[in-house]
């Protein structure tokens, strides 16, 4: 007879509520345990496609990470039929991570669904193919995060084409992009400056002027004024998988009426030489070239700089930094001035750890009433003051925890404080943090024997280097730049990115690591020093020199052992590939887990973060919920149950949820043979124990015998159940056995399979009659033997918690066993601990197998400070 | 690192409608051989390319728009049926593979893979064209002789 056959006949006599819901709860319980195997198997093969061996395209990645999605959908809502809906915020997050995924693996939308021109106010990151990353990650933060932004609209992907359409330069651009040699800048160059020149010549469609007037005269009517604008590209694959840091265009304080001749000339950077190189390196040259502008109300800003969520060399735990200066934003990034820097401590409350504020002698604005910006001189007060007060700062890394955890990844953000110091974002994007960092040491003898010739600086880039100096003093030094040479200059400008993918390594005097050019070194792992402040002074153009960027040194000469080291450690170059990229975004979603306290105490819905998350989360309170009916299940009437037929002493009631009893032998009593739960046979196997009593007196001191009498007066109100039954909530595969031994409440929780990831045993142990002392030293005791026997175990109180997961079904059966030996011999066992050295005895005792504990000296010796009462 | 090659340097063309797939291809064998590389996004560009130059392996995607995996084994085939052509499968449509395999197609081989499998199935497709130029040479020598 079937499980469901036998319910329903029981349904007709007695009342079908409990039996019914019980089973219900517990196929939803079997289908979660399923689908949280699967789905921890599925995120696994994923993960390993990820470290580098594998080809594969977007539609694997689509297809698996549907599954995935799938798979923690059913756990989601299998955990709320179990827990009555008491999980909805679990379903929420869930929705949200589906979206984010989503989004990473939609296909891109037609173009004429787009249109040509968006308010901000509308953008995010749902609008990602359509706004360029950029734009996205702004309108995410403005419209969703509601940080202070700046105001704007942006001209979509949409009007770029219908740009170039309109002037016949989409075909003249896939004809130049195919004929692409990034190794001749020279020609590159003259071809780069022709295309760039014919996009600035372009004449805009009607349609399109119409749209950017009605947006610019509804954004003045906004702010009841007819703000400059700031034009900053936004590109299809900008910020995404690419950093693209720097070469593309910004056009800050541009008038409306150099609106057009502005957004044609950002479009145009798209293609400028640094640009080109750098598609053709990252092998993006043949694919669709779009590009976005975002055009945001120009903000004056007094101060500006960058924070970046992580430190991006991963040397340093917890910190953000923050760098800054005055005036507007490109001082910063463009390595102009050397910026006040300062560290942040991530972890809440956040604080100033250190700062470090340099001699800022210049600043950049905005013109008056024309586009472009002026340099002016700070104020000789002002020079050494720090660019940001302490209020903005921790106002900043609010921000900036608050976005790293909303985007799921490091970020590097751009901020500007305006005149009435508040502080604004301009842009959040992803920010390249390098592995962790090499530790091993410099070898010994280096640094003895060789020349050193700089000693200092910050690492843009780990790593060591060897190479004929390149000193770059103007831009067009950059067009000889040689194959393998160490590029030396004065500031981090981003224009060197151009050559980065001939450089092997990079010293400069000036810039931070959050500048552009340290960006991009990172990108093309190209170890770099920056700040170094002499580098162009002391090493000479063609001298071979050795850059070590991990220990911030410069050697004369090519160092080998240095070189040699660095040497062993070279990335597969199909990791860089867009498409591990792309796995590695979605992945950010899936596989990272946060739930990591072993003592479960982060195990709250508001501290997941991914769908690993929700898994873990969903097994741990799965198991809880099916724990809290089993025990609840004694209560009720309306539950049937069978006895078991024993000799042992105690009245054991079983409800069989389906394949825990023989078919056929359901009577009102059962002998223990006809169990077939599996679970329920071995812990029967251990309480059944020839050397286990469960019958008869225990001998007791006085003392212990004094304080279990005065125990049961005072607490008789808990007690009143005192020889209440013992359950066993069975299945083929589970068990739930809840039992009140004398004082003590023990249950176990376990599901016993041939599929070793689903199988688990949850160990409670709780109360006892005698006084805390000594309730304590049992619980003690039962610790110690459930860690010999490969439990994780938490003691709170007097109350043990033993955990054990996954091991195969005969160890499990081999635990259970040992649990229900355990539990007889545990059976008032605080009576007999007088003393702390005691637990010690019994738990080798235990172990020894000595389940009588005879020769226990307990009876024999009482301890000193504790004369027996009598 | 280049890995020493057992056969001399060939050249390869791998037609793919997903660039990201070229792309990969391109650095896994770029990086392990020194074999040449060829790549196309568009199938239809696959008759003027073996026009052009002599390649001595075909890679190619088996699903694409406008014109498939089994119309791209007809076109190296009707060109020279001595170059070698591995198909690109998607997992669970292993029918399809066995038909291009039925159609002249040298091996196939089911996405997602190791850098590993390509790279192996390259080097047997490159032995085993060499191999039959090897024999149509000795027979034509042969029968030359035997004149």
């Amino acid at each position: 007879m079937g499980v469901l056959d036998w319910f329903r006949r029981k349904n007709r006599t007695a009342s079908a509520g409990g039996m019914a819901v019980f089973q219900k709860k517990y196929e939803s319980f079997k289908r979660l345990l399923d689908a949280n195997n699967d789905t921890l198997e599925l995120m696994a093969r994923l993960e390993a496609v990820a470290e580098g061996d594998f080809v594969f395209d977007i539609q694997f990645i689509r297809s698996r990470s549907q599954a995935i999605l799938d798979k923690v959908a059913t756990i989601v809502e299998e955990l709320n039929i179990l827990g009555d809906n008491r999980y909805q915020a679990l379903g929420n997050l869930y929705d949200s991570l589906r979206e984010k995924i989503t989004q990473e693996i939609a296909t891109p939308l037609a173009t004429e669904s787009v249109p040509l021109v968006m308010p901000l106010s509308q953008v995010d990151r749902r609008h990602l193919l359509q706004v360029g990353g950029k734009n996205a990650n702004l309108g995410e933060l403005k419209n969703r995060l509601h940080l202070p932004t700046p105001e704007g609209f942006v001209l979509t992907n949409a009007a770029f084409r219908l740009v170039m359409r309109e002037n016949h330069l989409t075909e003249k651009i896939r004809i130049f992009l195919d004929g692409l040699n990034p190794d001749n800048l020279e020609a590159l160059g003259t071809q780069s400056r022709e295309l760039q020149e014919a996009i600035r010549q372009a004449t805009i469609p009607p349609a399109l002027q119409a749209e950017v007037l009605k947006h610019y005269q509804a954004l003045s009517a906004q702010l009841g004024s007819q703000p400059a604008l700031a034009l900053r590209s936004s590109g299809i694959y900008e910020d995404q998988e690419y950093s693209f840091a720097g070469l593309f265009l910004t056009r800050l304080n541009v008038p409306f009426a150099d609106f057009f001749p502005a957004y044609l000339e950002v479009l145009a950077s798209q293609f400028n030489r640094r640009a080109l190189v750098y598609l053709c390196q990252k092998r993006l040259a043949h694919r669709e070239q779009a590009m976005s502008v975002g055009c945001l109300a120009m903000v004056p800003a007094v101060a500006s700089g960058v924070l970046f969520t992580t430190d991006p060399m991963g040397q340093r735990q917890d910190v953000m930094l923050v760098d800054a200066a005055w005036g507007l934003g490109p001082a910063v990034v463009d390595g102009t001035v050397t910026p006040d820097h300062f560290v942040l401590s991530k972890k809440p409350p956040i604080t100033l750890l250190e700062q470090q504020i340099n001699d800022k002698p210049v600043f950049l604005q905005g013109q008056k009433s024309q586009m472009g910006l002026a340099t002016s001189a700070v104020p000789a007060e002002q020079r050494r003051q720090p660019a940001l007060t302490p209020e903005q700062l921790l106002t900043l890394g609010r921000y900036g925890l608050r976005l790293e955890e909303y985007f799921g990844e490091p970020l590097d953000i751009e901020f500007a404080v305006d005149p009435q110091g508040r502080l604004l974002i301009m842009q959040a994007r992803p920010l390249l943090v390098e592995a962790p960092t090499p530790t091993e040491k410099r070898p010994a003898a280096v640094g003895e024997r060789e020349q050193l010739l700089l000693d200092g600086g910050t690492v843009a880039c780990f790593g060591v280097a060897a190479g004929p100096v390149y000193l770059i003093q103007k831009d067009q030094d950059l067009a000889n730049f040689p194959e393998g040479a160490i590029l030396v200059a004065r500031h981090t400008s981003a224009r060197y990115g151009m050559v980065l993918h001939r450089a092997r390594g990079m010293v400069i005097d000036i810039g931070s690591a959050t500048s552009h050019l340290a960006i991009l070194a990172r990108e093309y792992k190209v170890p770099a020093l920056v700040d170094t402040g002499v580098a162009t002074e002391v090493l000479q153009p063609g001298q071979v020199i050795t850059v070590d960027a991990t220990h911030m040194r410069v050697y004369a000469g090519e160092v080998h052992e240095l070189l040699d080291q660095a040497h062993k450690r070279s990335p597969s170059p199909i990791i860089s590939s867009p498409i591990y990229a792309k796995l590695r975004r979605v992945l950010r979603w899936i596989t990272p887990l946060n739930l990591v306290d072993p003592k479960l105490s982060d195990l709250t819905p508001e501290n997941c973060k991914t769908l690993h998350d929700i898994t873990r989360f969903a097994h741990q309170m799965g198991i809880k919920e099916m724990f809290d009916l089993a025990e609840k299940a004694g209560q009720r009437d309306d539950i049937h149950s069978v006895k078991l037929k024993t000799t042992i002493p105690f009245n054991l009631h079983i409800i069989d949820l389906g394949g825990g009893i023989e078919a056929g032998r359901r009577a009102k009593f059962v002998p223990p043979e006809a169990i077939s739960s599996i679970p329920m046979r071995a812990l029967w196997k251990g309480i059944s124990h020839p050397d286990i009593s469960w019958a008869g007196p225990i001998p007791i001191d006085v003392k212990g015998l004094y304080a279990v009498v005065s125990r049961s007066l005072t607490a008789s109100s808990d007690h009143s159940d005192f020889w209440s039954r013992t359950f066993a909530i069975i299945s083929f595969n589970y068990l739930n056995y809840s039992s009140r031994l004398g004082y003590h409440f023990a249950t176990i929780d376990a599901y016993v399979s041939d599929i070793r990831n689903d199988n688990y045993i949850t160990f409670r142990f709780k109360g006892g009659a005698a006084d805390e002392v000594r309730r304590g030293r049992r619980v003690r005791f039962l610790g110690a033997v459930l860690e010999k026997l490969d439990f994780d175990v938490e003691v709170t109180g007097d109350l043990v918690v033993g955990r054990l997961w996954k091991y195969p079904r005969e160890l499990m059966e081999e635990k259970l066993d040992m649990l229900g030996r355990l539990m007889g011999c545990a059976r008032q066992r605080d009576m007999l601990m007088a003393d702390d050295a005691i637990v010690d005895w019994y738990t080798e005792a235990f172990l020894a197998g000595n389940y009588r504990f005879e020769g226990s000296p307990s009876l024999t010796t009482a301890p000193p400070d504790q004369p027996a009462h009598s | 690192m280049k890995q020493e090659n057992k056969s001399s340097p060939g050249k390869i063309l791998i037609v793919d409608d997903e660039p990201d797939m070229l792309e990969m291809l391109d650095m896994i064998i770029t990086d392990k051989t020194n074999h040449r590389v060829v790549t196309t996004n568009n199938p239809l560009e696959v008759g003027e390319l073996l026009a052009k130059d002599n390649y001595n392996l075909v890679i190619t995607d088996l699903k694409m728009p406008v014109m498939d995996g089994m119309d791209v084994i007809a076109a190296v085939k009707s060109r020279d049926p001595d170059i070698p052509v591995v198909v690109i499968t998607a997992f669970g449509t292993i029918e399809s593979a066995e038909e291009a395999v039925r159609r002249g197609a040298y091996d196939f081989i089911t996405k997602p893979f190791r850098k590993e499998q390509i790279l192996v199935t390259i080097e047997r497709a490159l032995d085993w064209q060499r191999l039959v130029r090897e024999n149509r040479e000795l027979k034509r020598s042969r029968d030359h002789a035997s004149a």
